[in-house]
């Protein structure tokens, strides 16, 4: 089993190297998917043994003991992480070939994806403060290099606040990885709690901070968030999906560990602060606009703010509903993007203005649209009612009633911008004018079609499965809430 | 009943996505699922003493679960809402043109009535709310149905997002429940008999839901803008069942929370008020269905206070008229339908004579409009006299007082609209100029159901006592209380004289009050308010979004490197000045002179206008830095770092020849004085911060194990290239990729750059080409 845990990066990094060498496009699909496929299938078998053994996976680099060498960690919510991105990072790469995204765009598409998917990979897996960087940076630099495959003007002049912004925050980690070492003298994550304890309040509040302003640039919470939806919109609908859905949660996902591990602590007015201005002013940023990518995009702010409420909350219940509200909104996410793709394909815009009557034209793909965006909105009985109603539970549980009721009325307007989308685009006159009923885009575009049903297939399967699903995230917070256990596995009792 | 919800779920799914099915058998498909489910629920619940129940465990860790039970209730509900279903479904046929809207309303249009059987049958808050839910996305897309018309789009985006905010009140009483008594199962909650300030708060909530989704002032206005909706739908969810959801929400928790005071008033008010406003609102209409969706306004404040009070007697009545209006409502929804399928109209103001063209029509609903006034011996006559009597009855204080003055004001309103809506529709009147008439006879299907309304409201008079018979059991399942039934012939009482004045006073305003009077403009209405809320939402997220998302890099960075600064501030004030007493400032004075040429290089940069000079001071720090290195015996470092600063500079200067020379002028927020304190804040706060943070440090370093470990088992004399390549050659391996990925982002952007400007010569080229060959 400890075997497995370096596949889910080592394969797509492998991959990278071969499809530098190889540019036949069609070589370059089969190394993608076989690597890809690979680390999906040995993330899959981490998760079953999480599940079934509940225990913690460890694998030293090097075979050096804990202390020196680099570990890579499989807890519970390690493993699910792996397994969401994992299927979701092949099922866009096939939306991505149907859309004509892929290689058609760029040579170096295929490498860049798969160095994204390893630093993907490397986030989630990484016990080790210093390689965590690491694994940041190759998400910056692949994520950079797909948001300007084509080299627009538009996507090189967005592609410079995204870039310049996430250079600062390398910056911010970088400081307070060091600052860490310099007070620990360890970056072992399993070391490190222990360590961090005795140090005084101050050094540690700093230290705290920082790190939480680093990860919180990455996730994009208020006051931090504005590099992304300037960003996000200029790339192709396959990019924003996969950076939708993965790209903000790794930041989540280390808040998480920040919270949990190395600052352990039940809860934190702070965050839930900046989860509800999060949720908020993201949606505000979505009921104003008038085009479906910005207002997805700023969604996904938006949605951050719940996780972050959970993280804010910090009880079991509510870190196991932050959990599970990750693996609920990936796929919702990205298959609102992938829709929105399959809108642009159909009609040439996304522009509220420009398009209209879309549910007569095709009613399979109103259901496309429809069923994730309830989902978002948080309305039963799709995954994201879930979600929300676990944190909601969690939050009236732990006596934060103002979180939650702001968590409501985010939900609320919500549902107020998705209606705008469904409004303008999908009822109404039919525009472009195209004959009723006559839909070409899911027809001639069966592959984008079917990966987009097959992720929202994956949405309301996260809503039907619910029950286990959230008993393993139960499972999930309770190694959180004890960095005991974490520690214990690492560094052997 | 949770096997049927899934059953009605199935069939709308198979009809919504069978594109090329033929309607009637859609309609066919839907009536045959409304009768199983009318079957299973007579057979399951009437007689039997255990409720049946269905349960499945969604999430057991959340304590969620979809539960059904088919109590008394339940199954009187169940009835009524698939039994109007079929007629109306059957009736719909007729009334839409063939093709894909009919197969689309029909699909949604099942899917209601699912999601609508779920919410009647559920045994817990937790049930009750999902299909809740479920019913108001179901009535947005029924609504909508005609969505080329703006104002059917906005009905229905009004309508769910009303009944939305509602949905969330009701969520969150639902985990208020949850959170403070442990369950939301109905009959749980009424044997814990809870109380506290959270359950109160819960119960205010559950209310407020109840209260949008029943069109309860002062959310009533979405009701009558539903109207834009086909007749069918109207018929169904605008009256007979939908808006019967907040009803039954109130009836399964009155008797839990009925006794709290703020809950009493809340429903007498808001029901009192809602009754005689919709009442008064019916008198203004002209427009037969909005005159009807305006006296189902009032009908549904009469049953928000009859089952919202608890008093026993009262919710036996609310039980009985929630039949009642069901049946009338539904038939006269229908006939007006089938007067403006056969007209053209519905404008009351434009029919003379009517009566005589659809003398079968116009018996009918005239029948259906007398159990609406509370005519003897309709069934709107005895639910009406049952629940006077048991007002008048009941000793709960001032609340019941008020609430009988509004039923009765209510009342005589609603005969007079009764009134007005059949002497408008039927009555011969000289003073119409022109009237419209009967352009082709509605078909057999569209007069039918009115019918079986009809009779189903003439008998369920006749029968009175029969009937109530049986709702007793209903009612019983509600609040546990053994009731008395209705009766046909009540005795002379005071209740009877009232009733009796009622109808005589409403039927002589309805005649009287002549049109101008009546159609008088509303000033404020609640379609304006939330209108202006709505506007308010979307104007003020544009405001804010302006302000945070600028989209000015300068901004950005000050906002991070701001916030950076202050975390830093509130660290370092903890415990001002921590090691700097531990501090060694220097080691020599060579130190000294480096760093001082370090901090005038940093300082120099802001103070220069040139970005060419500003890149070189910066590689200035940078070449100090590495002279530190040095100096402290790193020279493979310094020699590093010395590369990377030639490089940076080299690179920096090919890049600015680009550009022009000096800084643009910065933008008026940011004047040099905030730029400077920024970047200036930020150096201090981290060196300040980098010195409390090394004088804390309690345990070695991992550094002092990699030098044990780099000869003897790593085999290495030089620790950094040990480190490097073994100890942590893995971070080397990612770092590496990073550049490697670097390098493929240039490449690509060289290479793309370099395709685009030669497709651009070649447009030019063939551009010029044209030219030349044209001239």
């Amino acid at each position: 089993m400890n075997a497995l845990l370096g596949l889910p990066l080592a394969l797509p990094l492998l991959g990278a190297a071969l499809t530098i060498v190889f540019r036949s496009s069609s070589v370059q699909r089969a190394i993608s998917f076989v690597s890809l496929l690979g680390a999906l299938g040995a993330s899959i078998g981490v998760l079953v043994h999480l599940a079934i053994e509940d225990d913690i996976v460890v694998s030293r680099l090097g075979g050096w003991p804990a202390a020196v060498s680099i570990t890579l960690v499989g807890d519970r919510l390690s493993a699910l992480m792996l397994v969401i991105a994992g299927a979701l990072l092949v099922i866009v790469l096939a939306f991505a070939i149907g859309q004509r995204a892929a290689d058609e765009r760029s040579p170096f598409y295929h490498p860049a994806y798969l160095v994204l998917a390893a630093g993907i990979g490397q986030a989630f897996l990484s016990g080790d403060l210093f390689n965590l960087f690491v694994a940041f940076e190759l998400l910056l630099m692949a994520s950079y290099v797909l948001l300007t495959l084509e080299g627009t003007d538009a996507q090189v002049r967005s592609g410079t606040t995204y870039v310049v912004l996430n250079v600062v925050e390398s910056m911010v980690l970088l400081t307070a990885v060091g600052l860490v070492f310099a007070a620990t003298g360890t970056v072992s994550m399993a070391e490190l709690p222990e360590r961090l304890a005795e140090l005084p309040d101050g050094v540690q509040t700093g230290l705290h901070l920082l790190l939480l302003v680093a990860f919180g640039i990455k996730a994009a919470v208020f006051p931090l968030f504005f590099w992304l939806p300037d960003a996000y919109p200029t790339a192709p609908s396959s990019v924003t999906a996969v950076f939708a859905g993965l790209l903000t949660k790794v930041g989540i996902y280390c808040m998480i560990r920040v919270e949990t591990l190395l600052f352990p602590g039940q809860g934190s007015t702070l965050l839930l602060w900046i989860a509800g201005l999060t949720m908020l002013i993201g949606v505000f940023g979505a009921v104003s606009h008038v085009e479906m990518k910005r207002i997805l995009s700023f969604h996904i702010v938006s949605q951050i703010g719940y996780m972050v409420m959970g993280i804010g909350i910090g009880t079991e219940l509510a870190l196991a509903a932050t959990v599970f509200y990750l693996v609920h909104h990936i796929p919702v996410k990205a298959s609102l993007f992938l829709v929105q793709g399959l809108v642009e394909r159909e009609t040439g815009s996304t522009a509220l203005d420009d398009v209209g009557g879309l549910a007569r034209r095709s009613g399979p793909l109103a259901v496309l649209f429809l069923v994730p965006a309830l989902s978002l909105a948080g309305l039963p009985p799709f995954s994201g009612f879930l979600a929300k109603f676990g944190l909601a539970r969690a939050g009236f549980d732990a006596g934060q009633h103002v979180v939650v009721v702001a968590a409501l009325l985010a939900s609320l307007f919500t549902l107020v911008s998705m209606t705008k989308i469904w409004m303008a685009m999908f009822w109404g006159d039919p525009y472009p004018d195209v004959a009723e009923g006559r839909v070409g885009v899911l027809r001639h575009h069966p592959l984008m079609s079917s990966t987009t049903a097959l992720v929202i297939v994956g949405t309301v399967a996260v809503a039907l499965v619910a029950g286990p699903l959230f008993d393993y995230c139960t499972g999930a917070a309770a190694q959180l809430i004890d960095p005991g256990i974490y520690r214990a596995a690492v560094l052997g009792s | 009943m949770l096997v049927l919800v899934l059953l009605h779920a199935v069939v709308a799914a198979v009809v919504l996505s069978a594109t090329r099915l033929r309607g009637t058998v859609a309609a066919a498909l839907g009536i045959a699922v409304f009768a199983a489910t009318a079957v299973t629920a007579a057979l399951q619940g009437i007689g039997s003493d255990v409720p049946a129940t269905q349960s499945w465990d969604w999430v057991p860790d959340l304590g969620l679960q979809l539960t059904t039970r088919l109590d008394g209730f339940a199954v009187v509900m169940v009835l009524l809402v698939s039994v109007i279903g079929a007629i109306v479904l059957a009736y719909s046929a007729s009334y839409f043109e063939p093709g894909p809207t009919r197969v689309r309303f029909t699909g949604l249009f099942i899917a209601f009535a699912g999601a609508m059987t779920g919410l009647v049958a559920a045994a817990d808050l937790f049930t009750m709310f999902v299909f809740w839910e479920l019913t108001s996305v179901c009535s947005f897309l029924l609504i909508g149905l005609n969505d080329r018309s703006a104002s059917a789009r906005n009905a229905a985006l009004r309508a769910l997002l009303v009944t939305g905010a509602g949905g969330l009140c009701l969520l969150a009483a639902v985990i208020l429940l949850q959170v403070a008594v442990g369950t939301t199962d109905l009959a749980e909650l009424g044997s814990r008999s809870p109380a506290g300030a959270m359950v109160t708060t819960a119960a205010v909530l559950a209310l407020t839901g109840a209260f949008t989704k029943s069109a309860q002032f002062p959310f009533h206005f979405w009701l009558p803008g539903a109207m834009a909706a086909p007749t069918p739908v109207s018929a169904y969810l605008h009256s007979a069942t939908m808006v019967k959801a907040g009803i039954v929400l109130m009836a399964r928790l009155a008797p839990v929370f009925g006794d709290l005071a703020v809950w009493r008033w809340l429903v007498v008010v808001c029901g009192g008020t809602t009754m005689v406003l919709g009442g008064l609102r019916a008198m203004r209409q002209t427009d037969a269905k909005l005159l009807l969706a305006h006296s189902t306004v009032s009908q549904l404040g009469f049953l928000t206070i009859l089952v919202g009070l608890g008093i026993p007697g009262a919710t036996y009545a609310g039980v009985a008229h929630l039949v009642a209006h069901a049946v009338f409502k539904a038939g006269l929804f229908l006939g007006v339908g089938a007067i403006d399928h056969a007209t053209g109209t519905r404008d009351i103001r434009r029919f003379s004579g009517l009566g005589r063209e659809m003398p079968q029509l116009a018996v009918m609903m005239g029948l259906a409009a007398a159990s609406m006034a509370g005519v003897i011996p309709l069934l709107g006559f005895a639910t009406k006299e049952k629940a006077l009597v048991a007002l008048l009855d009941a000793d709960a204080g001032a609340a019941t007082v008020v609430a009988l003055v509004a039923v009765i004001g209510g009342s005589v309103l609603s005969t007079a609209y009764s009134m007005r809506l059949m002497r408008g529709l039927f009555a011969t009147d000289h003073r119409v100029i022109d009237p419209e008439h009967v352009h082709h006879a509605p078909g057999g299907w569209l007069v039918v159901p009115v019918g079986l309304f009809t009779v189903a409201s003439l008998l369920g008079g006749l029968l009175a006592d029969a009937v109530g018979g049986w709702l007793q059991a209903p009612a019983r399942s509600l609040d546990g209380v053994e009731h008395s039934s209705l009766h046909l012939w009540p005795g002379l009482n005071l209740a009877l004289g009232i009733s009796l004045a009622i109808v005589a006073v409403g039927a002589v305003i309805g005649w009287r009050v002549p049109d101008e009077v009546a159609a008088s403009p509303v000033r404020v209405s609640g379609e304006q308010i939330f209108q202006r809320l709505f506007d308010g939402l979307l104007t003020g997220s544009k405001r804010i979004t302006v302000v945070t998302q600028s989209g000015s890099l300068l901004a950005y960075l000050a906002v991070v490197m701001a916030i950076v600064a202050g975390v830093l501030v509130a660290a370092i004030v903890t415990d001002p000045l921590a090691g700097f007493d531990e501090l060694t400032w220097s080691d020599g004075w060579m130190q000294l002179v480096v760093a001082a040429f370090a901090v005038v290089f940093a300082a120099a940069v802001i103070a220069v206008r040139e970005r060419f000079v500003a890149a070189l001071l910066i590689g200035g720090v940078g070449f100090a830095c590495a002279v530190l290195f040095a100096l402290y015996g790193a020279p493979d470092l310094a020699l590093t770092q010395i590369l990377v600063e030639t490089l940076t500079i080299v690179v920096f200067l090919l890049v600015l020849r680009q550009m022009p020379r000096g800084f643009d002028a910065p933008p008026a927020w940011a004047p040099r004085v905030v730029r400077v304190v920024i970047s200036a804040g930020v150096g201090i706060t981290v060196a300040a911060f980098a010195v409390m943070v090394s004088a804390a440090r309690t345990a070695p370093s991992v550094g002092e194990t990699y030098a044990e470990l780099s000869l003897p088992e790593a085999g290495g004399k030089n620790i950094v290239n040990v480190i490097l390549v073994d100890f942590r050659g893995f971070d080397t391996l990612g770092e590496i990729t990073v550049l490697g990925t670097a390098a493929l982002g240039v490449t690509n952007l060289v290479r793309m750059a370099r395709r685009r400007r030669r497709t651009a010569s070649d447009a030019a080229t063939a551009a010029a080409v044209a030219e030349a060959e044209l001239s």
